[in-house]
């Protein structure tokens, strides 16, 4: 293979830090490891006043990035608004979203967008310029199917989910199928803890619950454990590290993760990776992109008894659990940076091969 | 303060103005101040020049994420096109192909009538951008001077420590005398190598760095049959970079018209003797002929001579350099955020 000089296309949010940011540097880390010559290129972005948006987008239409450095750029990787308005014959879109508010929040309390007739006009505006510069990249890749989703019904475009491993999943193994399930989570209302909770006044096996994690709402967890007296089925850990987490999901029966409309499941990755069933919750969100129910976990709905009767097979039958497990595993282990990253320089390498041919 | 440093940076080359840059911000957050970066690619070619600068025109860095950004510190061309309501220029250099190299080989502008009307259209640009900006300073005197001579405005420049400051140190004047350049034209690495043929005493040359030329230049040291007394080391960072430098009996720098160089300060912060040529342009600010090193004839011949009289002469290599170490210790970066912020 010839190595590729390659640009992922940043937008900053100057003294804002975030997923992005780290998804953008570890794609860079993998595809340098894979021997191709990659550097991230971050323009400013700012979104106030909404005017902005299109002179912020028109600066990135304004850059010719198709050499650099005394070379040509083989292709460049595009990501979040308006990275994608950059000119490059070889543009391919991984796309991490839109400008939201003038998408899905627009009328929700996270957008600026109002629905005034300037801001209407606006909205209206991006999102017809979005389908085009959308529409000049090569290939169309996404970081979730949620992201493909918006992106065919708003701007039309078919897309692919390209999922990239989570952070821990060169670290993760598997174990003993242990007496206790697991739940990693951030304590906060959305994720449903409280739910999970009461599940274990359910459940007729001996399964423990272990829960962690930190959030806002640890102290009212505690308390609530405690009046419902499950101190003896269920612990909060709180935050552990990341080698204690390794172990828990290592030493586990299965991962309970029943969040409402989660984004991605990161966490339904790594359980897999240590070969464990999911239990999750049919309105969960990102989690049902990789668990179907009976083949490697159990989605359910969102009740305590459904939640209860899966807690208490998998709870009887450790058999089950690691047959179901080693097919969450078989999910789990195709989605790799390698992966990723073959999909995303097909085109490139493409291009090499035909220019070899010649 | 919340600041932004504004860069024009090419993709894949690592230089002088990008370890500035990286300096500054370090130096900023050491002071407590909330201090980013913010880069748009840059690119040289004369048909793109005016559409980089629309790109920067059509950023609006007075906030991020519906917060104030206090001040804009624009570096290069053509990062003072931003927009913020106050911005301060710290010079690092204009297009200089547009500008004083011009008319040399060094720029791709020639005196046709679009690239002179290009080159009236870029100063023109260059000027009203400045007239916005609270403040002018740059990175060297030679910096200050040419500003003054094509846009009309009056700048002061403000001197500040190599980014190898703290690593570098003093070591024994040694077999080799050392020269750090990216490998392109401009930096004449050709006029040292044709030196070396030309030296009676048995000295070394260690060149760290690359660039387009690297070929060219080992061909030439063939050529010149002084292949097996010069080394290229490649590009080098950091401690290897210091080692080197506290190793050499001097550095050899001889540029054509160089901004402000690191080198310079660099090899007097390793107590090492700088040998530079009358048309060099930055070094000039700093060394001095027999006092902390040689200012020669921009003539292989001359540079040969200042070299065998080092190698001749270790106690007086050792005496200028000490020289140097004491100007170039006056320079520090408090000095510099002072008067950046105003």
């Amino acid at each position: 293979m010839t190595p590729l000089r390659i640009l992922i296309l940043e937008a900053q949010v100057p003294f804002v830090h975030g997923g992005a940011e780290i998804l953008v540097r570890e794609l860079a880390s993998a595809l340098e490891s894979r021997g191709h010559h990659a550097q991230v290129l971050s323009v400013p972005f700012t979104d106030s006043p909404k005017d902005e948006i299109v002179a912020g987008a028109e600066a990135w239409r304004l850059l010719d990035v198709s050499c650099a450095g005394g070379g040509p750029i083989d292709l460049v990787i595009a990501t979040k608004f308006p990275t994608y308005f950059t000119r490059h014959p070889r543009k391919v879109l991984w796309l991490v979203h839109q400008h939201r508010a003038a998408y899905e929040l627009a009328g929700t309390r996270f957008s600026d967008f109002s629905h005034t007739p300037r801001d209407v006009a606006l909205r209206r505006r991006l999102i017809v310029t979005d389908s085009r510069m959308l529409r000049e990249c090569v290939r169309h890749f996404t970081i979730a199917r949620t992201v493909s989703d918006r992106m065919l019904k708003y701007n039309g475009i078919a897309s692919e989910a390209l999922y990239n491993p989570p952070k821990l999943a060169g670290r993760l193994h598997d174990g003993p199928y242990g007496d206790y399930v697991l739940t990693v989570t951030r304590l906060e209302h959305v994720k449903r803890v409280d739910l999970a909770i009461d599940t274990f006044q359910k459940t007729t096996s001996t399964m423990r619950l272990l829960i962690a994690g930190d959030g806002s709402i640890r102290h009212d967890l505690a308390e609530y454990i405690e009046r419902r007296g499950l101190s003896d089925r269920v612990t909060l850990l709180g935050r552990v590290d990341d080698d204690r987490l390794v172990e828990l999901y290592a030493g586990c029966r299965a991962l309970l993760f029943a969040p409402y409309e989660e984004d991605y499941g990161y966490v339904t990755l790594e359980a897999f990776l240590s070969r464990k069933p999911v239990i999750t919750a049919r309105d969960s969100g990102g989690t049902l992109e990789f668990v179907v129910d009976g083949v490697n976990g159990y989605v359910c709905e969102p009740t305590t008894d459904a939640l209860a009767a899966a807690v208490n097979r998998l709870g009887a039958d450790a058999a089950l659990a690691a047959s179901l497990g080693e097919r969450g595993q078989a999910v789990a282990a195709n989605i790799t940076w390698d992966h990723v990253v073959d999909r995303l320089t097909e085109v490139g390498s493409r291009t090499e091969t035909v220019r070899a041919a010649k | 303060m919340r600041i932004v440093v504004a860069e024009a940076r090419v993709p894949f080359i690592r230089d002088g103005a990008e370890l500035h840059v990286q300096s500054l911000v370090t130096q900023l957050r050491l002071r407590g101040h909330d201090a980013e970066t913010v880069t748009l690619p840059f690119n040289g070619r004369k048909d793109e020049l005016l559409e980089q600068a629309c790109a920067w025109r059509m950023l609006n860095l007075s906030t991020s994420n519906a917060r104030p950004i206090d001040l804009l510190i624009a570096t290069r061309f053509p990062t003072w096109c931003a927009r913020h309501p106050r911005k301060v220029v710290w010079l690092i250099h204009q297009h200089r192909a547009a500008y004083e190299l011009f008319g040399t080989p060094y720029s791709d502008f020639t005196d046709s009538e679009p690239d002179t009307q290009l080159r009236q259209r870029i100063a023109a640009l260059d000027s009203g951008m400045f007239a916005e900006c609270e403040r002018i300073v740059t990175n060297s005197r030679n910096t200050a001077k040419r500003v003054e001579h094509f846009n009309g405005v009056s700048a002061r420049p403000l001197y500040h420590p190599p980014p190898l400051a703290s690593r570098l140190r003093e070591g024994p004047y040694g077999d080799y005398v050392l020269v750090v350049a990216r490998l392109e034209p401009l930096k004449r690495i050709d006029l040292v190598i044709r030196g070396m043929a030309q030296i009676s005493s048995p000295v070394r040359l260690v060149i760290v760095g690359d660039g387009s030329q690297r070929t060219e230049l080992e061909r030439e040291a063939a050529v010149l049959k002084v292949g097996h007394r010069v080394t290229f080391a490649g590009s080098l960072w950091g401690e290897l970079v210091a080692d080197l430098y506290a190793g050499a009996l001097g550095v050899v720098y001889a540029p054509f018209d160089e901004d402000y160089g690191y080198v310079t300060l660099e090899a007097f912060l390793a107590a090492k003797p700088v040998i530079t040529t009358t048309d060099a342009g930055g070094p000039l600010e700093f060394v001095r002929d027999g006092t902390n090193g040689f200012v020669c004839e921009p003539e292989s011949a001359s540079l040969a001579a200042a070299i065998d009289r080092l190698a001749a002469d270790r106690a007086l290599a050792e005496r200028l350099g000490r020289a140097g170490r004491h100007l170039a210790q006056t320079i520090t970066w408090d000095g510099v955020i002072e008067q950046l912020l105003g």
